[in-house]
C-alpha cells in the first residue's frame, strides 16, 4: 500500500472514531440493545393484541394518536412546556401531505416527507417566537398560532385547501404498498410508531434528554452551567412538532381525507389528557394515556351523553389526586414491590444466618 | 367609519368587563383561569331563560342573572381555585379547563346546543351629529367607563380594594401583615365572575348565544390581559378598547380575519415583551 493511501486511511479511521464517540454519547451508555428490542416487541404485541377487540382500523387510529401523544409528551412531559396549540403541527402535517398528494406527487412516501417537512418548517418559524415565553404565555401563544393556522386554512387559503369541506386524498399504489388497504395501513402505522418510539427513547435517554429535563426543573440553573437553553428549547419544539406532523401525514393517509377539524383548537385537550392520565414525562405513559383517551373518546359517547363532563371530572381527579398518572403509579408500585422483595430476601438471609 | 368606531367601542367595553376578572385572578392568585367565562355563559343563559320563558323585563332579568352567578363563582373558587394557589401553572390551567368543560356540558344539558337569540331590549336610536347610534350600545360603553372609574375609586379608597392592590404587588408581604388573603381572593374572584356575567348579559342581545360562546371570547380576553399586562387594571382597560378597535377595523375591511388579527397583535406584543410567569 502506498504511504499516501495509508495516510488517507488513517484519516478515515480518525473520522470514524470521532463519529463513534459522538454516537456513544448520543445514545445512553450501558444500554443493552436487546432490552430496547424487547421493549419494541412488547409495544408491538400490545397493539396487535388490541386488534381482535377493536378491529384494525380503530387500532390504527389509536396508534396515530399515540404518536401524537408522544410528541406532545416530549414537549410537556419532558421539557415542562404546556402547549395548547400542538394540533397546529398535526394539521400542518395532514395538510402538507394532502396538498402534496393533490398537487405535486402521488407517491405516498414523498407526501409523508413533505408533510413532516412542512410541520417542521412551521415549527421553526413559530418556535423562534413561542419558545421565549413560559408557563401560561407559552400555552396561550401556541393557542393563538393554532387559531391563526386554522383560520388561514378555513379562509384565506380556501382556494387550495377547499375551506371547511376539506378534500379527498388519493395515494399511488407502489407494488404491494397500498394505502387503500386497511391491513397495510395498520402494519405501516405500527412500524412508524415503533420507529418513532425508538428514536424518541434514544433522544430522551441521551445527554440531550437530561438537559431537556433539567430545563423543566430549573432553566436558570441550566443557563448558569453555560448551555444555550433557548436553542435547546427551540430544538425540542421543532422535534416535537415534526413528530406531530408525522402523525398528521398518517392521519391524512389513513382517512384519505383532510379537513380543518384536524387542527381544531379544542381537541388539544385530548393530548393533554392523554399525557396526564398516562403519566407525563414517560414515553410509555404517553402510549398508555393515548390508548385510554381514545378508548374513552370512542366508546364513552356511545353510552353516556355528557362525556365531556366525564372527561372534565376525570381531569380534575387526575390533577388533584393522581398526578403521576397510570405509568407513574405503576412505576412506584413496581419499585415498592422490588424494595419489599429485597427486604424479604435480606431478612430471610439474616434469619438463615441466625 | 364612525359606525366602525362605535362597534369597536362596544366590543372593547364587553372585552373589558370580562377581562377584569381574568386580570385580577391572574395578578393576585397566579391562576390562569380557563373557567372564567363559564360564569359569562351561564349568566347569559339564565338571562335568556328569564326573559323568554318567565317573561320578565330585561333589566330585572339581567340583575337576577348576575346575582345567580355569585354562588357559582364562589363554589368554583372555594373548591377548585383555592386548592391550586402556589401550584404549577400547568395544573391550574388543566384543572380550570376541566371546570370549563364541565360547565359547558351542563349548559348543553340544560338548555341544548341550539343557538338562541335575544332582540335589542331598547330599540331606540340616538342622533349624534347626524349619525344614528343604537342607544343600547352607547349605554354599554357608558357602563364600561363608569365601571372603570368606580373600580379605580374602589381600589384606591376602600380597604378591600387596597388589600387587593397590595396583593397584586406582593402577596407574601401582605400575609406578613397578618391579613388573611384567602377571604379577599375569594371576594376578588366573585367580583370578577360577576363582572364577566355583566359583560355577558350586556352582550347577549347583540350576539349569538350558544354553549361555546364562552370559549370563543375567552381567547380574546386572554389576548387583552396579555397585551394590557397581567394584573394591571388600567392596562386592561386600554388594551380592551384598543383590541376592540382592532377587531372593528379589521372586520370592516376583511371580515373573516377580525378575530385572528387580535392574536397577531398579541403575538407581536409577546415578541417584544415576553412575560415571564
Amino acid at each position: 500500500m502506498k504511504p499516501e493511501a495509508r495516510e488517507r486511511n488513517r484519516e478515515h479511521m480518525v473520522l470514524d472514531t470521532n463519529v463513534l464517540s459522538r454516537r456513544s454519547s448520543w445514545c445512553a451508555p450501558n444500554r443493552p440493545g436487546w432490552r430496547h428490542f424487547y421493549e419494541l416487541l412488547l409495544i408491538g404485541t400490545g397493539f396487535v393484541a388490541l386488534v381482535p377487540l377493536l378491529r384494525a382500523h380503530r387500532v390504527t387510529d389509536f396508534m396515530i394518536f399515540c404518536i401524537f401523544a408522544m410528541s406532545f409528551d416530549l414537549l410537556y412531559g419532558y421539557m415542562g412546556r404546556l402547549s395548547f396549540g400542538h394540533l397546529l403541527y398535526l394539521g400542518a402535517g395532514a395538510y402538507g401531505a394532502g396538498l402534496a398528494l393533490r398537487y405535486v406527487t402521488s407517491n405516498p412516501f414523498l407526501a409523508i416527507l413533505l408533510g413532516t417537512a412542512l410541520a417542521c418548517l412551521l415549527a421553526m418559524l413559530v418556535g423562534t417566537v413561542a419558545v421565549r415565553a413560559t408557563g401560561a404565555c407559552f400555552a396561550l401563544i401556541n393557542l393563538a398560532f393554532n387559531q391563526t393556522g386554522w383560520f388561514l386554512v378555513m379562509s384565506p387559503l380556501r382556494r387550495i385547501t377547499n375551506g371547511q369541506d376539506g378534500f379527498g386524498v388519493e395515494a399511488m399504489r407502489l407494488g404491494w404498498i397500498d394505502f387503500g388497504d386497511a391491513n397495510f395501513r395498520f402494519w405501516f402505522v405500527l412500524l412508524v410508531l415503533l420507529l418513532t418510539f425508538s428514536v424518541l427513547k434514544r433522544l430522551v435517554s441521551a445527554p440531550y434528554g437530561v438537559l431537556v429535563r433539567s430545563v423543566k426543573e430549573d432553566e436558570m440553573r441550566v443557563r448558569f452551567l453555560g448551555y444555550n437553553t433557548y436553542f435547546y428549547k427551540w430544538l425540542t419544539f421543532v422535534i416535537s412538532a415534526a413528530v406531530a406532523g408525522l402523525a398528521g401525514t398518517l392521519t391524512a393517509l389513513n382517512y384519505a381525507y383532510v379537513n380543518p377539524n384536524t387542527m381544531d383548537v379544542h381537541k388539544n385537550v385530548g393530548a393533554v389528557f392523554a399525557c396526564l392520565i398516562g403519566g407525563a414525562g414517560h414515553l410509555y405513559g404517553a402510549l398508555v394515556g393515548g390508548v385510554v383517551y381514545m378508548l374513552i373518546s370512542n366508546f364513552l359517547p356511545v353510552y353516556i351523553r355528557c362525556w365531556e363532563m366525564f372527561l372534565g371530572f376525570a381531569l380534575l381527579i387526575v390533577v388533584f389526586r393522581f398526578r403521576q398518572g397510570i405509568w407513574g403509579s405503576l412505576q412506584v408500585w413496581f419499585s415498592q414491590a422490588a424494595a419489599i422483595g429485597r427486604l424479604r430476601s435480606h431478612s430471610g438471609k439474616e434469619a438463615l444466618l441466625k | 367609519m364612525i359606525y366602525t368606531l362605535m362597534y369597536g367601542l362596544t366590543i372593547g367595553a364587553i372585552l373589558y368587563f370580562i377581562s377584569i376578572g381574568l386580570s385580577l385572578t391572574f395578578g393576585t392568585m397566579r391562576v390562569t383561569n380557563f373557567a372564567h367565562t363559564i360564569t359569562y355563559t351561564i349568566g347569559v343563559y339564565v338571562l335568556v331563560a328569564l326573559v323568554q320563558e318567565a317573561n320578565m323585563s330585561y333589566s330585572l332579568a339581567a340583575a337576577l342573572s348576575i346575582l345567580a352567578v355569585v354562588p357559582i363563582g364562589y363554589v368554583i373558587e372555594r373548591f377548585i381555585i383555592r386548592r391550586l394557589y402556589g401550584d404549577s401553572l400547568d395544573y391550574t390551567f388543566i384543572a380550570t379547563f376541566a371546570v370549563s368543560l364541565i360547565g359547558v356540558d351542563v349548559v348543553k344539558w340544560i338548555w341544548g346546543v341550539q343557538p338562541k337569540a335575544l332582540g335589542d331590549p331598547i330599540k331606540r336610536y340616538v342622533d349624534l351629529a347626524g349619525f344614528m347610534f343604537p342607544l343600547y350600545r352607547l349605554i354599554i360603553v357608558g357602563i364600561a367607563i363608569a365601571l372603570f372609574l368606580a373600580l379605580q375609586v374602589f381600589m384606591k379608597r376602600t380597604m378591600v380594594g387596597k388589600i387587593i392592590v397590595a396583593a397584586l404587588e406582593d402577596r407574601d408581604k401582605v400575609r406578613c401583615l397578618g391579613i388573611k388573603l384567602d377571604k379577599y381572593f375569594s371576594s376578588a374572584f366573585v367580583l370578577g365572575s360577576v363582572l364577566a356575567a355583566l359583560g355577558g348579559v350586556l352582550y347577549a342581545p347583540i350576539t349569538s348565544i350558544h354553549p361555546y360562546m364562552g370559549t370563543a371570547i375567552l381567547l380574546l380576553c386572554f389576548a387583552v390581559v396579555i397585551v394590557g399586562g397581567m394584573g394591571n387594571l388600567k392596562g386592561t382597560f386600554l388594551a380592551a378598547f384598543a383590541l376592540g378597535m382592532v377587531i372593528a377595523i379589521t372586520a370592516r375591511y376583511w371580515p373573516p380575519g377580525a378575530e385572528t388579527m387580535v392574536f397577531v397583535v398579541m403575538a407581536i406584543v409577546l415578541m417584544f415583551r415576553p412575560i415571564d410567569v
